[in-house]
């Protein structure tokens, strides 16, 4: 008796990343060759590096109760803009780090239209997401911005460090500072207040509008980094280039919220949540399995985790 | 006798909320029903119309023992409620308001028979004296339109008993006119009238008997010919008298804080004024509805205040928000402390020091080990019972809750406390020791604003009590010799 709430409790505390572990057991039993190799190892940290990265701002804003839609197409824009400026000649780092500043404010404006006017962040952000897309297709002629750009535009995608990529460094510096910044400063403090209970926020004499902004404006900066960086990877920018890291975004943050026990937004989650997605990714490509069941067994692993949420959640309360 | 209950009982985490509660309304006869706040006569109603179940007794319906098992069970019995918040659906219309919970008319083939229902709408409402537009959306409708169309959907099925819970809190006096109108009608026709209010001379006005409620039980019906408004104000409480030894000994010094003729955007504040000294516990009494819970959010700047001034320490403070008044040292501890106070998911430690959490770091970075200390020691300081500083509050009784709430409050080392309902849902003891410390706080020096419905708590800790009535403060009674009864007349009585 006692040793089944024992295993019932290492579930609920574990449940997702012993859920992790076991997908890559399966895979590595079934394509040892293939997929448990240090080569292919390192190769999937690459592939999730963008979604960790752009699922990371969408926990900031998750975690103050909201939602932004608009990630995916801020990062469309972000390498548009990003691969533009490079095209121009202008320095790489400029071009790196003016589509993260735009998209910044960008975010808060966002946050500026839900705040002030207390309207929905759904679809606010989803609105966003259209004039965002319509003004990313004039910029880019719709079509993909790939002549003519320089070799130094493509070094943030494609170099390593003692065999380590740049994009995994980039990943695993950003998880550390935002895990920190919301764990451990006044700021992660206020969000997580906001995001448990507003009203009570407010008593205690916190500036929710501002913070929510903010949250907003990091959200989109992050978004716009994830742009770049897949711009940079694939030496191209294509004007719905970052559209589809806008449903997996979410997909990994809220099997990122069953890791924890408060069931709260969190970088750690969000990160097992990603790793899962892009090891599944990985695994179902090597097991040549058609990419429409990929999508299938994806949905419902996500439905499945977020029952799981409400379910353990709900004993709790 | 249309409805019999016979020993009703009902509690609410081991409280009685209602006991032994026998009921008689007679059939065709205008009942009132009266007791302060917390008397039971929500509860009461909730069991009528089966929001709630009953732990003990049974309901007789028209001579047969009936078990009210559901709502509609209810309407289909006859029984008809229209609360104080309107209960209509805003963006449907007059006529789709008045058929909720109805099978709409349909004509051959399934078609809705609009025309058909729209007559039978106005037919009610022109027997009634009703005139209103029934095209146009619940939501464009004035809040006494309002009520009257919850009136006509009430009586659309046959109605035997119609329970009115304050229904004029929001009607002018021409609407009242023609409530007043239609409850006479209704009478004729044999329909039983419950009504529930605060409003005595409307209680003298309209009813036959009264029934009168207090701490849950029935402390007796009578006749409304045979009696008299301070007969019901007696019957009301059990007119505690203050101990006058507890105010007078404390050191009562300046003014700390003002508050003069304050008024909030939203209307609710109308004109209140209040003047708390240092040393001073001043209760706030008014009944439900009258605006205390919004006074203390508008001076502690939650709610936004449309005029009058405020000085704290004798110093203006035009605009209160709650950030400055935290750091000014003014608290709020609100009534509801899940909803307003605490962040459920939240450890001890983390809701103790969220408002000061500032305090509590270095270059941006939070110092866990002096947080966890300052939490530690307050978690001792009032005696919180838990596993430690880093259990969720969630998962805390509702007396330890508030003490967190308290000791969070005390984080800012407050001179003024604004305290709404503080020791609602707590248990006797933490209840104890939360007027101790506001006692203690009152005796260093600190001002206590002190808001409760339970008029004996009021008496017991306060020093002077301000009467509240409909958003303006009246009288500012010395608590010396004061007994319930002449603060609920204050009340009840004002005009």
């Amino acid at each position: 008796m006692k040793k089944n709430l024992g295993i019932e409790k290492l579930m609920r505390s574990y449940g997702t990343v012993i859920a992790c572990i076991i997908i890559i057991l399966v895979f590595s039993i079934l394509r040892p060759d293939a997929f448990f190799t240090i080569k292919n190892l390192i190769n999937i940290t690459r592939q999730i590096s963008l979604l960790v990265v752009i699922a990371l701002g969408a926990t900031l804003v998750m975690s103050v109760d909201e939602f932004d839609l608009s990630v995916g197409a801020v990062a469309s824009l972000g390498g548009i803009i990003s691969a533009k400026l490079a095209v121009a000649g202008v320095n790489p780092v400029l071009s790196i780090v003016l589509p993260i500043l735009i998209s910044f404010l960008i975010g808060y404006l966002n946050g500026m239209i839900v705040t002030s006017f207390k309207v929905l962040s759904f679809i606010t952000t989803l609105a966003m997401s259209t004039v965002l897309a319509g003004f990313t297709f004039w910029l880019s002629g719709g079509a993909t911005v790939f002549e003519n750009i320089p070799d130094s535009f493509k070094y943030l995608g494609s170099a390593s460090i003692l065999g380590i990529p740049l994009l995994t460094a980039i990943m695993l510096l950003l998880c550390l500072i935002f895990r920190f910044i919301l764990n451990h400063t006044p700021f992660g403090r206020r969000l997580y207040a906001i995001g448990g209970n507003v009203n009570a926020s407010l008593v205690s004499g916190i500036d929710v509008v501002h913070n929510k902004n903010l949250a907003f404006a990091l959200c989109g900066a992050l978004s716009a980094l994830t742009g770049v960086m897949l711009a940079s990877r694939l030496g191209s920018a294509h004007p719905t280039g970052g559209d589809g890291y806008f449903m997996n975004s979410y997909a990994a943050v809220f099997l990122g919220r069953t890791v924890v026990k408060e069931g709260i937004p969190n970088v750690w989650g969000t990160f097992v949540g990603a790793a899962i997605l892009g090891i599944l990714a990985n695994g179902l490509t090597i097991m040549q399995v058609p990419s429409y069941l990929q999508d299938v067994l994806t949905g419902v692993i996500i439905i499945l985790a977020v029952i799981a949420q409400k379910v353990t959640s709900g004993e709790d309360m | 006798m249309l409805l019999r209950t016979k020993g009703l009982s009902k509690q609410f985490n081991g409280i009685y909320a209602l006991k032994d509660v026998d009921l008689k309304i007679k059939a065709g006869e205008v009942h009132g029903l009266v007791g302060e706040n917390g008397a039971g006569k929500s509860t009461l109603i909730k069991i009528l119309t089966a929001v709630y179940k009953p732990d003990n007794g049974t309901v007789i319906w028209d001579g047969t023992e009936t078990e009210i098992t559901d709502p509609l069970k209810s309407r289909n019995l006859g029984i008809n409620v229209i609360h104080q918040d309107r209960q209509l659906i805003p963006s449907f219309n007059g006529i789709e308001n008045a058929y909720l919970g109805l099978e709409y008319e349909k004509k051959r083939g399934g078609i809705i028979d609009w025309e058909k229902m729209k007559r039978r709408v106005l037919k009610l409402s022109e027997s009634l004296g009703i005139e209103m537009d029934f095209t146009v959306p619940a939501s464009l409708l004035s809040p006494p339109q309002q009520t009257l169309l919850c009136i006509i959907r009430a009586l659309m099925t046959e109605c035997r008993l119609l329970i009115l819970d304050e229904p004029t809190a929001s009607l002018t006096d021409k609407e009242t006119a023609i409530l007043f109108r239609i409850i006479r009608k209704l009478k004729e026709k044999g329909t039983s009238v419950l009504y529930v209010t605060h409003r005595l001379e409307e209680i003298f006005f309209l009813t036959d008997r009264i029934t009168v409620m207090k701490n849950g039980r029935i402390a007796g019906t009578v006749d409304t010919s045979e009696s008299s408004e301070d007969m019901i104000i007696r019957m009301m409480t059990d007119n505690w008298e203050s101990r006058t030894s507890s105010g007078s000994r404390r050191n009562i010094g300046e003014t700390i804080l003002k508050a003069e003729h304050i008024s909030s955007k939203d209307g609710i504040v109308k004109d209140m004024s209040i003047d708390l000294k240092k040393g001073e516990i001043l209760g706030i009494f008014g009944l439900g509805g009258s605006g205390r819970t919004e006074f203390l959010e508008t001076l502690y700047g939650l709610r936004p205040k449309s005029g009058g001034g405020i000085t704290l320490y004798s110093e203006d403070y035009p605009q209160p928000t709650p950030k400055s008044s935290i750091q000014k040292g003014m608290v709020l501890i609100n009534e509801d402390r899940r909803k307003m106070s605490l962040i459920m998911p939240f450890s001890i430690r983390k809701n103790i020091t969220l408002p000061v959490i500032d305090k509590y770091s270095k270059a941006g970075v939070i110092d866990e080990k002096s947080e966890e200390g300052h939490a530690a020691e307050k978690l001792k300081m009032l005696d919180i019972k838990s596993n430690g500083t880093d259990q969720t509050v969630s998962e805390l009784s509702g007396g330890n809750q508030q003490k967190v709430v308290f000791a969070r409050a005390l984080e800012s080392d407050p001179k003024v406390f604004l305290c709404d309902e503080p020791t609602q849902a707590v248990d006797v003891k933490t209840r104890y020791e939360i007027h101790r410390l506001l006692r203690d706080r009152a005796d260093s020096g600190c001002g206590v604003v002190f808001v409760s419905s339970d008029l004996k708590e009021v008496l017991e800790v306060s020093d002077e009590i301000q009467i509240i009535v409909n958003g303006r403060s009246r009288e500012l009674l010395k608590n010396r010799d004061l007994s319930s009864e002449d603060v609920l007349r204050y009340c009840y009585l004002d005009r």
